[in-house]
């Protein structure tokens, strides 16, 4: 079987970068973006920005902005219309947008003294970036379907506690956490994408094949299968940083395709007797066979 | 859920647990632990076995007391005495350990290790116990890099010590600050504590 290639992903890429030069006014969102590349939603933000070298949305954001400097400097257009062109709902949006990106506001853009604002190159020149961390340790481990209970979280990650709290009283307290139990984070949504209310996470534990009942608490199988693990030191609030070196620099050189499922987080030590800097978390990228 | 703090005994007996770089004198107070005794090679089977035993017996009876009401705590890190290990390894003598607070009685660890063998969780249970450990006056310093390399760090708290005035007795001790089965061993951190008394 052919393996995919970093050149297989970066004509991926630019496909979408060419998609979103040539779309600037139409909303332009993941699923359709991911489908532009052939790549699944739940990966494609992270190959996005790990290859790109900034986010999905923040990219699109940039170049609205670098189209309406053109046109504030080659028109004698409205700025409030070259906001709306720019989908902003209002001249003060945009021109707070602007001045974050150029640190220059529109109407000073347009005098006589404004600065050179440098433009994007042609997206046809586009290169992946290099990886931030060559020697990135990352393993393929075969992984057996898990059985697991689960809580769902709804909502920003780092709120995910009562989740945990709920799960591991009622598991603790039955005598189902003994020697060999995981305490995994199922990641459905990325936070940078959905809304930080709407994004999902299931903390699981491991349960035996054989328990029969578990209370109010939700059983699920997390497929197994290949994965590409790597271990995230330290605060969880970091993960992200793992995430797109793995999903966006690994990936795209080791050779594989990405599985469309959420990727695993396998929690090592507990933040409840570990300070931030000590934790330990495995993360699991699920692949496709080859 | 209990609207109480939760007690974290680390944070109350802070200054027992320092963690400095150079050799130092701490005060221990009279401390209950849950732990589990073995011989053999640490990371063999039975140590496996009993840490497995006394995490699992330490997570049951902290949640069945929070479930019941009776309030919440933090497990706390993971700690050890060894002893007997100037031979080979298959004969080191060990104690796991975690602090517990004084309201944990037998009746907690009766009751956890019937629920854990009830969902088939109970293998080494019955070895884990109740224990009050004061060890007094100690030397105290934070070991990092591998466990192999602790006698490095160990003769120096046995020299700050000698310069004191005082010699070890009783048991090496271990708090375990770091996981081994991820944190590659150069960066492990280890507090190492040993007991003192006056030189005669």
């Amino acid at each position: 079987m052919r393996t995919t290639t970093l050149e297989d992903y970066r004509e991926r890429v630019l496909r979408v970068l060419l998609h979103i030069q040539r779309n600037l006014d139409e909303p332009l969102d993941l699923v359709e973006l991911a489908g532009v590349a052939a790549f699944s939603p739940y990966h494609f933000h992270r190959v996005f920005h790990g290859m790109v070298g900034e986010s999905l949305g923040g990219y699109v954001r940039r170049l609205r902005l670098e189209r309406a400097a053109m046109a504030l400097k080659g028109s004698d257009r409205p700025v409030v219309e070259i906001a709306l062109d720019s989908g902003y709902s209002s001249h003060e949006a945009f021109t707070r947008a602007f001045r974050a990106a150029f640190r220059v506001a529109p109407s000073e853009y347009r005098g006589q003294h404004a600065p050179e604002i440098p433009l994007s190159v042609d997206p046809r020149e586009f290169r992946p970036l290099e990886p931030e961390d060559p020697a990135m340790r990352v393993e393929i481990k075969q992984v057996e379907p898990l059985r697991v209970a689960f809580v769902r979280h709804v909502g920003p990650y780092n709120q995910c506690g009562d989740a945990w709290d709920k799960l591991t009283t009622w598991a603790g307290s039955e005598g189902m956490i003994g020697p060999g139990t995981q305490f995994i984070g199922l990641c459905w949504d990325d936070p940078e994408i959905t809304p930080p209310d709407k994004v999902r996470y299931d903390a699981c534990i491991t349960i035996d094949r054989d328990t029969e009942s578990i209370g109010e608490f939700g059983v699920q199988e997390i497929d197994g299968g290949p994965y590409a693990m790597t271990t995230h030191f330290g605060p969880y609030e970091e993960f992200d940083k793992t995430y797109v070196k793995l999903i966006g620099q690994w990936a795209p050189r080791s050779g594989r395709e990405l599985r469309p499922l959420p990727c695993l987080e396998f929690y090592l030590n507990s933040p409840e007797n570990t300070g931030p800097e000590d934790l330990v978390t495995d993360i699991y990228l699920p692949l496709e066979a080859c | 859920m209990s609207t109480t703090e939760k007690l974290d005994l680390f944070k109350l007996h802070k200054a027992e647990y320092a963690a400095p770089k150079e050799p130092k004198l701490v005060e221990v107070g009279p401390a209950e632990y849950l732990t589990i005794e073995g011989r053999g090679e640490p990371g063999g089977e039975d140590f496996q076995t009993a840490l497995g035993a006394l995490y699992g017996m330490a997570f049951t009876i902290k949640m069945t007391r929070k479930i019941e009401g009776l309030g919440d705590y933090a497990v706390c890190k993971l700690e050890s005495q060894w002893w007997n290990i100037d031979g080979p390894k298959d004969g080191w003598q060990w104690k796991m350990m975690i602090r517990t607070p004084e309201f944990v009685g037998q009746d907690d660890l009766a009751s956890a290790a019937a629920k854990l063998v009830e969902k088939k969780k109970g293998a080494g249970v019955d070895g884990v116990k109740l224990e009050r450990i004061d060890e007094g006056r100690c030397v105290q310093m934070l070991h990092i890099g591998p466990y192999d390399k602790e006698h490095e760090t160990i003769a120096k708290m046995l020299a700050f010590a000698k310069e004191k005035g005082l010699a070890v007795h009783g048991r090496h001790h271990e708090i375990y600050v770091s996981d081994p089965r991820r944190v590659p061993p150069e960066r492990l951190k280890t507090i190492l504590r040993h007991p003192l008394r006056p030189a005669s």
